[in-house]
């Protein structure tokens, strides 16, 4: 059964140069970061579902997919040596993930899947800020580096499959969606945060608007920079939960992090 | 497609403990067991980010690579933009 949901945005500064950042923005996402992990922890899920991106780690362009679950046993991250979260291993539940890629075959997907992957911040972020330890992960990585990256009515869809097998999954399972909100991560644009986008796209999770999500095109999301196709995640979140509606904790234009940094909770209908 | 290889040297760098022992240790060294164009292994042992960029290094290789060299974000984003 499906028990929790959230998203949140995973810039690497949030750890590795925490101090960069204004005190009061720090404050008040550091209590909203707090209260996810409450309520995660409160929810008692044996395993976490983490639709999410990756930075180059374990994808190149010798293969590309769209998307790729990870059915390993275990994971080991992050790989950056900067990002000041201490390396470890995460348990896998390729069990589970194994019934979310056979779902997705029988309803016209064919994602990838690994047994071997490692998680950069885009996936241990979230989980050092959320304080999850002994719960068993399943990564689900979105393509949202190489164009073509799949649709956002594609994303949503393919999150509907997977929501469809948490809820009729006899474990505790709780589903986050990390990435974005507008950035341009090493680019020209960096360090531009466009807070009218983030806002408007944040109050489209509030009220599960599946249209608007489902509409943003790849020319909407390069607008709000290259890390803005990471909220692929966010929109199959809401595809997974049928438009459930959410609440914003915090959003904080964080400058010196070059991200608007978001964080939601959703409502399980 | 060179580019193709000086990114997939760049990333190693940047997610393998081992290589990127080798190359502080031995730049040269490293950089000879890829493939490049001497422009290509020019802008790496120079660290000439501005070029690495205008090959075409895709941002979240190259910002990576230059954070593990210590270089500002500041310097970074001139360094890209040519305002070096």
């Amino acid at each position: 059964m499906l028990v929790y949901a959230a998203a949140m945005s995973h810039a690497p500064g949030i750890t590795a140069w925490p101090k960069a950042a204004p005190t009061e923005q720090r404050a008040r996402l550091d209590e909203a970061f707090e209260r996810l992990a409450a309520d995660l922890h409160a929810a008692a899920a044996e395993t976490l579902v983490v639709l999410t991106s990756e930075h180059w780690n374990n994808f190149f362009l010798d293969h590309v997919g769209a998307f790729c679950v990870g059915r390993a046993t275990a994971y080991s991250g992050p790989v950056e040596p900067f990002l000041q979260i201490e390396g470890r291993e995460v348990a896998g539940d390729p069990e589970l993930a194994g019934r979310i890629v056979t779902a997705a075959y029988e309803r016209g997907f064919e994602p990838s899947f690994s047994y071997e992957l490692s998680f950069d911040h885009g996936t241990m972020l979230p989980l050092h800020k959320l304080h999850v330890n002994g719960t068993r992960v399943v990564p689900v990585f979105f393509n949202t580096l190489v164009d073509p990256q799949p649709s956002a009515a594609r994303a949503y869809d393919f999150g509907a499959i997977i929501g469809d097998v948490l809820r009729a999954s006899g474990e505790r399972v709780a589903l986050i969606a990390t990435g974005g909100m507008s950035h341009d991560p090493g680019e020209l644009r960096h360090g531009t945060i466009d807070s009218a986008f983030d806002r408007r796209f944040i109050e489209q999770m509030e009220r599960g608007d599946a249209a608007a999500l489902r509409s943003y095109s790849r020319a909407d999301f390069a607008a709000a920079g290259a890390g803005a196709f990471e909220l692929l995640a966010w929109i199959a979140l809401q595809g997974a939960l049928r438009d459930a509606p959410g609440r914003t904790l915090a959003y904080e234009a964080v400058v010196p992090w070059a991200t608007g940094i978001g964080l939601m909770e959703f409502d399980l209908k | 497609m060179s580019v193709y290889t000086l990114q997939k040297m760049l990333r190693e760098v940047n997610r393998s403990p081992g290589s990127r022992e080798r190359y502080f240790a031995e730049k040269e060294t490293f950089v000879s067991g890829y493939v490049l164009t001497d422009e290509e292994r020019s802008a790496v042992l120079a660290f000439d980010v501005q070029k690495l960029y205008a090959l075409g290094v895709h941002g979240l290789i190259l910002r990576p690579f230059t954070i593990i060299h210590k270089m500002s974000e500041p310097d970074y984003l001139r360094a890209i933009r040519g305002e070096a």
